[in-house]
């Protein structure tokens, strides 16, 4: 538990110094890991880290309640501060306080610039993992009309409950496309046609910008594969522009922006 | 008494459909244990709560409930029947099987036993159809996870409120029991025939589930405290999405929309639920409900407090399913239990 120990130390002076009004970290509750949310530090004990702790912290910075009881410090694992480069790329921060937690290591709190060093330093070599590869090797070693059938099967367990774009840090959009309802653009209805139009539509607005965090697979109640939709598109921005999304703060989007020498294959 | 084998359950759905019953079952399907329509050879799987109740098996996520063809000016109607199959819910939870008499006060008020609020004249004929068309029978739980609550809103792990037969699990897990609890269940067990033993067995004792909140206090605080400060200190860790809703076995929130071309519209019934920001949003642009917390609030009201005092129960039944899937990892026994305390603290 030394993580822990460090974590609540500087979660406790942080919140004394008044740099923080608020910690939002991780607690236990039974089995599960739940957010914490501080704002006194003589309740600091509360806060653990463990393996369990996979949430994806950074989704809260949006919402305006937590906002309200800034300024906000967070405890973010690598995969928490690749967010908060996307979002301080796409002008969405433009500073944060990180208790910067990595793999079986503590490295204490960080600016946004410490944060993307860090990164670039220690965490330049995240890959999704190597059953994650392997299923997407074998579905794309299907025919066009098998994968169709794959995803179908998948889509057909969608209830519309939205869990995946509410636990995606990157999902900001104060209006989604499914809430424009005058008219309505994708259909409401949790069946084929409804279901598969959003979950098109929400991997091409990650394309670019998805870091792999794995919040929205997590988030699924209905445990669909999301992560094969998000790496295919991943693997396609790596393999076209090169781009890695996720470790510069200052970074030009992938999809808005463009470079003489871009990719431009697809125009036939 | 009726028995069968434990390892015997997907040989009492086959004789089921054998029998013309549309038999839906907890059945694996990868991570999840989803109840689903059986299939032959899909093994049936009481090891923990499924991640979906059987409440959309008798209301849709998504149903047609009127259909028109536009020609020019002309507008005609076209009929709609209701899909509403025999249907045996096997293995299923006592928790469901209670749920399904809480949305029967909603959807068929006025019948024996239900009562008619003042107000609600509504009655759903496609719930009513698939209701009576469907023969509920709950397992008895005998374990319990850190989630299940059914006994701090008045259930039980071998309640049998809304079964029309129940399976309890005997011998040590080597053998279930199936006891007819009225003329469905009796039907059912007739059907299943020769897979069903006349033996003797000793039924395993039901799960401890211990009792973690007092919900007469939640309902009597929620009728003073709308403007609490605590709905937003426990609602801070909602992302806002409508994945409680959608697992619960009693929300039963819906939109209606129609979905048309030039030619055919078709209006359908779909799920919502006050989880999410659309749910209350005028078309003026005002939302009367504008964050999380008081969504959150109607959450708990409503099941607590709205559905008490207009139908005399309580709208939740202690599955667990909402906190076990919840991706900010909240749970709302949690809250009930904060609100408990709270209103102990109040009355010091």
């Amino acid at each position: 538990m030394e993580i822990a120990e460090a974590l609540r130390a500087d979660a406790a002076r942080l919140l004394a110094e008044g740099r923080a009004k608020l910690v939002i970290g991780y607690q236990a509750r039974g089995p599960h890991r739940a957010p914490a949310f501080i704002s006194d530090p003589a309740k600091v004990n509360v806060l653990v880290y463990d393996n369990l702790c996979k949430q994806n912290l950074a989704v809260y910075l949006r919402k305006p309640e937590v906002r309200l009881k800034g300024p906000v410090a967070i405890v973010a694992t690598p995969a928490v501060m690749r967010s908060l480069m996307v979002l301080a790329a796409e002008s969405q921060l433009t500073e944060a306080t990180v208790l910067a937690v990595g793999k079986d290591a503590y490295h204490g709190v960080l600016d946004l610039a410490g944060a993307a060093a860090l990164l670039k330093e220690k965490y330049a070599d995240l890959a999704p993992e190597p059953e994650l590869l392997e299923a997407l090797a074998k579905l794309n070693a299907l025919s066009p009309e098998a994968r169709a059938r794959f995803w179908t099967g998948q889509f057909a367990k969608c209830t519309r409950c939205y869990a995946c774009r509410a636990a995606c840090p990157g999902c900001y959009c104060q209006r989604c496309i499914v809430e424009k309802n005058v008219p309505q653009w994708v259909s409401a209805a949790a069946a084929q046609h409804g279901n598969y139009a959003w979950h098109v539509i929400r991997a091409f607005h990650q394309a670019g910008r998805c870091t792999l965090c794995g919040a929205c697979e997590a988030a699924c109640p209905q445990g669909i594969p999301l992560m094969l939709l998000n790496l295919a598109l991943s693997e396609e921005v790596a393999k076209r522009f090169g781009e890695k999304p996720g470790y510069d703060p200052a970074a030009k989007p992938v999809v808005g922006s463009w470079k003489p020498d871009d990719d431009q294959g697809f125009i036939r | 008494m009726k028995v069968l084998d434990a390892n015997k359950l997907s040989d009492l759905a086959a004789a089921l459909a054998a029998a013309g019953y549309r038999v839906v079952a907890p059945v694996r399907d990868g991570r999840e244990i989803r109840v689903q329509e059986w299939k032959p050879g899909a093994a049936i799987d009481t090891s923990a709560v499924p991640v979906n109740s059987i409440k959309e098996f008798l209301f849709p996520r998504c149903e047609v409930i009127a259909r028109y063809r536009l020609e020019g000016d002309d507008f005609s109607p076209e009929p709609v029947a209701t899909d509403a199959p025999k249907t045996a819910a096997l293995a299923v939870r006592p928790c469901d099987a209670a749920a399904m008499v809480i949305l029967d006060k909603v959807f068929n008020p006025g019948t024996a036993g239900v009562p008619w609020p003042d107000g609600w004249e509504y009655k759903d004929d496609a719930w009513n159809a698939r209701r009576e068309a469907t023969t509920i029978v709950p397992v008895v739980c005998t374990a319990a996870d850190q989630d299940c609550f059914c006994t701090s809103v008045g259930g039980a792990p071998d309640a049998t409120a809304g079964a029309d037969a129940v399976l309890r699990s005997a011998d040590g897990g080597r053998k279930f029991i199936l006891q007819p609890l009225g003329p469905k269940g009796q039907a059912l067990v007739a059907a299943a025939g020769a897979v069903l033993a006349e033996g003797d067995a000793k039924a395993d004792p039901p799960a401890q589930v211990p009792v973690r909140f007092d919900a007469k206090a939640v309902t009597e605080w929620c009728g003073g405290n709308f403007e609490s400060p605590l709905w937003r200190e426990v609602s801070l860790a909602c992302i806002g999405c409508g994945a409680c809703a959608y697992c619960c076995p009693t929300c039963h929130c819906f939109d209606i929309q129609d979905e048309a071309t030039r030619t055919e519209s078709v209006r359908l019934r779909n799920w919502d639920t006050c989880g999410l920001s659309l749910f209350t949003l005028h078309s003026s642009g005002h939302n009367p409900r504008p964050d999380q917390a008081s969504r959150w609030r109607q959450r708990v009201m409503h099941k607590f407090s709205y559905f008490v005092e207009k139908f005399g129960s309580l709208a939740c039944t202690g599955c667990g399913r909402c906190a076990r899937l919840c991706p900010g990892g909240m749970a709302i026994a949690q809250v009930c239990k904060e609100i408990d305390e709270a209103r102990k603290a109040a009355v010091k």
